[in-house]
């Protein structure tokens, strides 16, 4: 049965429009009896409604919560850290003066908004993060006014992006996707000027559906967030299912970074797929240092 | 006296880490050291006054129990001072080790410490208990461990019920 994630079912934005659409929560109820997760059902049984259609305002609300709560996870796993230590070689390999950085299903925009507050990546970055719900851009550029940090988020589709960038990346946004669409994904960003991306995902390891219930039974409050948090290990995709998908975008390059044959179970509860365009990939290994050895294609 | 000093000292400390668990998830901002030591500072505060009244529970009937109540203690101690060794030393690693082996420490220890923590309190108490047939003494035990536990979801529903700032 399909492994269903709640935050993913409760919200719709038209992508053209950017509207939020109404969502008939009997519908949602469905689906996720339909899978077998009686518990998600639960949880939606609880949410507030408006007639029969779940009170926008409310879920969006629930979502800004669950994503301010899994922050914290990902600075406890120093994302940030992580992205910068294979943003900064790629983006030294591109040669690029002002690069783009885009960051696509960004959330409250965490990674970014680190990013730029620690200066880890230079001043002369630019820093855009793409969701397609309105709320949690919203609330990332608020967060970003708030420090006055050097970085910006607005709403866009995944599938069809609007921003160029010379890097995209992505953090904890694959397993949202089924494995039938990765391809498309990862080939509407070979496009011209877009000289790489770098996306992170849960390992799927044995251990990772385990871990991510401990981990968000310890540190997490929100019944949706613990939920969904050990859906998302539980539908992680393989190592050979995303190098295959990011292969699809012929352009460039892909790699697995310390895949998970090669790392400590423990140690590898996130890992990334990265594309680079050909000419680019010596200098990569090359800025990367003792780190190369962890590029798999 | 050392027994009792021991455990107070304890028990601010861990006041004061509930106070900043209390906290957590609650601010998206990236900067966070003020929000945090201020959430440090109120679950001080809430676990002096938990101290306080423990200390009141214990000192007011007091009669000639004294020697039974430090047996309690070190009793208490032997079963909460370890695992606080522990989590210091954890935390210590987390804090220096390079960024993949702190996460390593992160999910083979942290995350799972803060999760057994109510039980490791619950054990000391049964085992505080198992060493006295005086009640009260086992009362005093539940008293102190339930001003504990109580720290952090005091902390969280006074302070830290919403997210700081934000729409939600």
């Amino acid at each position: 049965m399909a492994v269903l994630e709640i935050s993913d079912l409760v919200v719709a934005w038209d992508p053209r429009s950017g509207e939020q659409l109404p969502v008939r929560r009997d519908d949602v109820l469905a689906t996720l009896r339909a899978a077998g997760d009686a518990r998600a059902a639960r949880i939606v049984e609880r949410m507030p409604v408006a007639g029969e259609f779940l009170d926008q305002r409310a879920v969006n609300r629930t979502l800004v919560r669950v994503h301010t709560e899994l922050q914290r996870l990902n600075e406890e796993l120093h994302m940030a850290q992580r992205f910068a230590e294979l943003l900064r070689p790629m983006l030294a390999a591109t040669g690029v003066r002002r690069p783009r950085v885009v960051d696509i299903g960004c959330g409250l925009g965490f990674v970014l908004r680190s990013l730029a507050a620690s200066g880890l990546l230079g001043a002369d970055v630019e820093l855009v993060g793409v969701d397609g719900n309105r709320a949690l851009v919203d609330e990332a550029a608020r967060l970003a006014a708030a420090e006055g940090l050097p970085c910006r988020f607005v709403c866009g589709d995944a599938f069809a992006l609007d921003e160029d960038a010379t890097v995209y990346l992505s953090n904890g946004v694959l397993h949202h996707f089924p494995a039938a669409s990765l391809a498309e994904f990862f080939q509407a960003q070979d496009r011209p000027g877009t000289h790489g991306f770098l996306h992170y995902d849960i390992a799927a390891t044995p251990l990772a559906p385990f871990g991510a219930w401990l981990f968000h039974r310890a540190r997490m409050r929100e019944p949706l967030g613990r939920h969904d948090g050990v859906a998302s290990a539980r539908r992680a995709h393989g190592d050979d299912v995303l190098l295959s998908a990011a292969r699809q975008a012929a352009g460039l390059d892909a790699f697995l970074f310390e895949p998970i044959r090669f790392a400590n179970p423990f140690c590898a509860a996130m890992r990334p797929v990265l594309g680079l365009r050909p000419e680019l990939t010596d200098g990569f290994r090359r800025a990367l240092g003792r780190r190369a050895r962890g590029l798999v294609a | 006296m050392t027994v009792a000093v021991s455990l107070v000292l304890l028990a601010l400390v861990d006041a004061a880490f509930a106070g900043f668990r209390a906290a957590t998830g609650r601010n998206a901002r990236i900067r966070k050291r003020r929000y945090y030591a201020r959430a440090a500072a109120r679950g001080l505060a809430l676990g002096a006054i938990g101290m306080a009244v423990t200390a009141t529970v214990i000192l007011v009937p007091l009669g000639d129990r004294f020697d039974d109540l430090v047996v309690a203690g070190v009793l208490m101690g032997q079963v909460l001072l370890p695992f606080a060794a522990v989590v210091v030393l954890s935390m210590v690693a987390y804090w220096l080790l390079p960024m993949r082996e702190s996460t390593f420490v992160i999910l083979v220890g942290l995350g799972p410490f803060t999760l057994v923590r109510p039980l490791v309190v619950v054990a000391a108490v049964v085992w505080a208990g198992l060493g006295t047939d005086d009640w009260l003494v086992r009362l005093d035990a539940v008293v102190a461990a339930a001003a504990v536990l109580a720290v952090e979801p005091l902390t969280h529903h006074r302070w830290y019920r919403a997210p700081i700032g934000s729409v939600g």
